[in-house]
């Protein structure tokens, strides 16, 4: 689908300004495509990121640039039933799946 | 979703950070674009069902003590697309085809008489909140 989102970077300026995310481990719950988590991974953090239905998650993975691959782990997964260890991340986003 | 804002504490570090991020629950507004200025003309009817159900389960895991709320920013946010089947798909895909033809018939109208290469634009605020991990009351 030919569609721009946010083409300001408002979004962008907004996770910026929230703290520095270098190295940061993130859990992005509701990934869909995966257009915010390549936003994310850009910003410096490491992203791993759910999404409940696994079509999205398979678009998600095939358009993940090269240059992203060791920044971003997509996976079909449920927010209330995560696969994860406790405390394992810095930071988790509801990216419009609240 | 009071469950998986749960999920969420238990795999977050003890000052770890949850973001919140979704459209403000206002109307989207809907207009055109050919040369950089978005002409906003009408606005679409939705409901906030799901958005009072989203900040009552905030407030829940807030009044839990699970979490604080640690900051909020509100920003605008515009989808551009290029042709009215784009939006027409971006419609369906969110089950408002039915509620909006009317839309398309005057995004339909407009576009023929645009300039070439004009674009359909849509406006939704977005807000991003913060909320810091707290201990929990389980831990006192």
């Amino acid at each position: 689908m030919p569609l721009i989102v946010d083409p300001e970077q408002n979004e962008v300026k907004a996770l910026a300004d929230v703290m520095l995310w270098r190295r940061k481990s993130v859990l992005e719950i509701g990934c869909g495509s995966g257009r915010l988590s390549r936003r994310i991974a850009a910003l410096g953090a490491i992203v791993h990121a759910i999404d409940p239905d696994p079509k999205l998650v398979r678009k998600a993975r095939s358009g993940l640039p090269k240059r992203f691959a060791n920044r971003i782990n997509f996976r079909a997964g449920k927010a209330e039933k995560l696969h994860h260890r406790n405390e394992k991340f810095d930071v988790v986003i509801f990216a419009w799946s609240l | 979703m009071v469950d998986a804002l749960r999920e969420s504490h238990r795999v977050l570090k003890s000052d770890g950070l949850l973001i919140d991020l979704r459209p403000v629950a206002v109307q989207r507004r809907v207009g055109l674009t050919d040369d950089g200025a978005y002409r906003l003309r009408w606005r679409m009817p939705e409901s906030f069902d799901d958005d009072r159900a989203a900040d009552a389960a905030v407030a829940h895991v807030v009044r839990d003590g699970l979490f604080k709320p640690a900051g909020r920013e509100r920003f605008q946010c515009y989808r551009l697309f290029d042709y009215l089947d784009d939006f027409i798909a971006w419609l369906i895909e969110r089950d408002k085809i039915k509620t909006h033809g009317w839309l398309v018939r005057k995004l339909e109208r407009e576009l023929t008489k645009a300039e070439t290469g004009a674009k359909i634009v849509v406006r939704s605020p977005l807000v991003l909140s913060v909320l810091k991990k707290l201990a929990g009351p389980a831990a006192g």
